[in-house]
């Protein structure tokens, strides 16, 4: 299985553990990554608030590169995912909206047009829907440890964009983790957004948010918190402490990437995973 | 088949749940379901709704923690969703319950008003000829028109959930891009900037208002109208706005965002000097290296073109 990947921007830079965790687990299941040459951020959700034909351009950009490779594009952030696939959905519904970004990209002299050939997918969808990758290899590892799945906001909604599953109740994440050897715990605050997006502008809001997330999963019994996304991993994670003060907490968490935690399964150790790089949850992590 | 409703009761400040099997019958909505309960089960169940048609907005409510317009949604789409023959309803979220399952909309009404929620028209209007439009000036913001105002966008707003104080319900900011895209009004701008205090910036982007939206108005998307606006009127001096263009600078400028500076063109020298012992957090575990230099793709040339060209079509 190959994918035209694109990394996104954290992974390139504060979550770089993601980058190279993704890298081992995928040479591992046997999923070949080529990465998408010269691709930009996808705008982090901010740019289209700025100018919102040139973050459309931007990604058609992105996209179209992918089409050239003849490959599907893999994703392993949510926001990314969301951004990319939401510039499809559109250029792919509104044949008026491709002719005007691809004349952009002609005029800018970007080599090909953006297509609609290629689909968008994200990490978790593909192990959700391919087990027969992973399921051979896992280990004992996890010993039926308890997790709390978190999936964020950007993998779910909307709807019609984000349509691996029914977003109101999405059950993906905790199949993953069943099938990996550990045990998915309800929390309360499961469904809550970590409010990366607004962690300059809502602060005081944002801290709390995150402090309520971790606090709930910590009392319902899960030992370790697992994301697909690496924005909502680096809030939880950097802002754990912060978090705790906001609402009095005590709870310390391990807050783990979605491949970090399929490389424990399959056997890795904290080192290959790259766990030295987090902030929180150091002594509380007791796999690998 | 026989389905259990487990409805949140809530009278005169006393509060509990109250089970009720309704049964089920092909096609029943929601809405049916409470009816049969009041005229079969319990008179004191109090609920709201009007129209049956999905039109006046009066009957939203939230099953198993998502907002649901009652007259709308099929009981047996519910079920087969949550795989369960019980499903929890409970009052719309980020409202003030009166009774059962009815919410109070007066303070909402008042809310709202802070967007100045009425077109002010251009001097070319009068009674009798009205504000000339193109169909194409109309089609910018007919969509917006469509809000029922049921309500359903706050329910699960996680800005909302924490603090209503400082942000606004998104049917509020849906209100106000119609009403900005609206080639009639007299001055955008004005409304821009109570747009920007009653919160712009402080959305989450968590799309629960445009998930929730029964009349898929994509109220996250009008919020992202607004801000686009806001630059083209002049009104982007504020941290949430220097952030957005900070990291849409950066694709202009090396393709990538940079983290590093991020903070400092967002919030400035001084203020992202506090957040030092965030830094040296970072720096301690390698997430941040203030020596690293920033990789510049080797298209930028291409990327800049692609941005510029954008902007003069947009």
């Amino acid at each position: 299985m190959k994918f035209a990947f694109f990394p996104g921007c954290v992974l390139k830079g504060a979550a770089a553990e993601a980058y190279s965790s993704m890298m081992k687990v995928c040479e591992r299941i046997g999923i070949e990554l080529e990465e998408i040459p010269n691709w930009t951020c996808c705008g982090a959700s901010h740019a289209q608030g700025v100018n919102d034909l040139a973050a459309l351009a931007v990604n058609a950009r992105n996209i179209s590169i992918a089409e050239h490779m003849g490959l599907p594009i893999l994703t392993v952030c949510n926001t990314c995912t969301l951004q990319l696939r939401t510039a499809k959905y559109r250029l792919d519904h509104n044949p008026a909206l491709k002719e005007k970004v691809n004349a952009i990209l002609a005029e800018a002299g970007h080599p090909y047009p953006y297509q609609g050939t290629s689909e968008i997918t994200h990490f978790l969808w593909v192990l959700d829907a391919h087990p027969e990758l992973f399921m051979d290899q896992v280990t004992d590892a996890l010993h039926g440890v308890d997790v709390a799945c978190y999936y964020g906001c950007h993998i779910l909604r909307p709807q019609p964009v984000m349509n691996h599953e029914d977003g109101k109740y999405p059950e993906s994440l905790e199949r993953l983790v069943r099938r990996l050897g550990g045990h998915p715990v309800w929390f309360a605050a499961s469904r809550k957004c970590c409010g990366f997006h607004a962690q300059l502008a809502a602060e005081h809001d944002v801290l709390t948010v995150t402090g309520q997330i971790v606090d709930s999963a910590y009392r319902e019994g899960a030992r370790l918190l697992v994301t697909p996304c690496p924005l909502c991993q680096m809030q939880l994670d950097m802002y754990e402490p912060e978090g705790r003060e906001a609402v009095h907490s005590s709870a310390q968490l391990p807050i783990l990437h979605l491949q970090q935690l399929v490389g424990l399964a399959l056997g890795m150790s904290q080192k290959d995973i790259g766990f030295d790089r987090h902030v929180s949850g150091k002594q509380q992590l007791k796999l690998g | 088949m026989d389905v259990t409703l487990h409805i949140q009761r809530q009278v005169e400040g006393r509060k509990w749940y109250q089970d009720y099997t309704v049964p089920v019958t092909t096609g029943m909505t929601v809405l049916e379901a409470l009816i049969y309960v009041k005229e079969h089960l319990d008179p004191t169940l109090s609920f709201t709704c009007s129209c049956r048609s999905s039109i006046c907005g009066a009957c939203a409510v939230r099953v198993n923690g998502n907002a649901e317009l009652s007259c709308e949604v099929l009981v047996e789409t519910l079920t087969q969703r949550y795989q369960t023959e019980r499903l929890t309803i409970r009052p719309l979220g980020n409202f003030k319950v009166i009774r059962d399952l009815v919410v109070d909309w007066d303070p909402k009404a008042a809310r709202i008003k802070k967007i100045k929620p009425a077109l002010d028209p251009k001097p070319e209007f009068t009674p009798e000829t009205g504000c000339k439009q193109t169909p194409e000036e109309f089609n910018r913001y007919k969509k917006y028109a469509g809000c029922i105002l049921c309500g359903s966008c706050v329910s699960e707003c996680n800005k909302n959930t924490l603090n209503q104080k400082d942000f606004l319900d998104p049917f509020a900011f849906v209100k106000a891009e119609q009403l900005t895209a609206d080639t009639r009004e007299k001055d955008p701008k004005e409304r821009l900037k109570a747009v920007l205090d009653a919160g712009l910036w402080r959305c989450f982007n968590c799309q629960e208002c445009t998930a929730k939206c029964p009349k898929h108005l994509d109220p996250a998307g009008a919020i992202e109208k607004l801000k686009e606006a806001t630059f083209k009127y002049g009104l982007a001096d504020n941290v949430g706005a220097k952030h957005a263009k900070a990291i849409y600078d950066d694709i202009s400028e090396s393709g990538m965002l940079d983290e590093s500076k991020l903070n400092i063109r967002s919030e400035g020298l001084f203020l992202s000097a506090l957040r030092a012992p965030m830094a040296l957090r970072l720096m301690n575990v390698g997430k941040m290296n203030p020596m690293d230099s920033h990789p510049v793709n080797p298209e930028i040339k291409t990327i800049q073109a692609i941005v510029k060209t954008a902007e003069k079509e947009g």
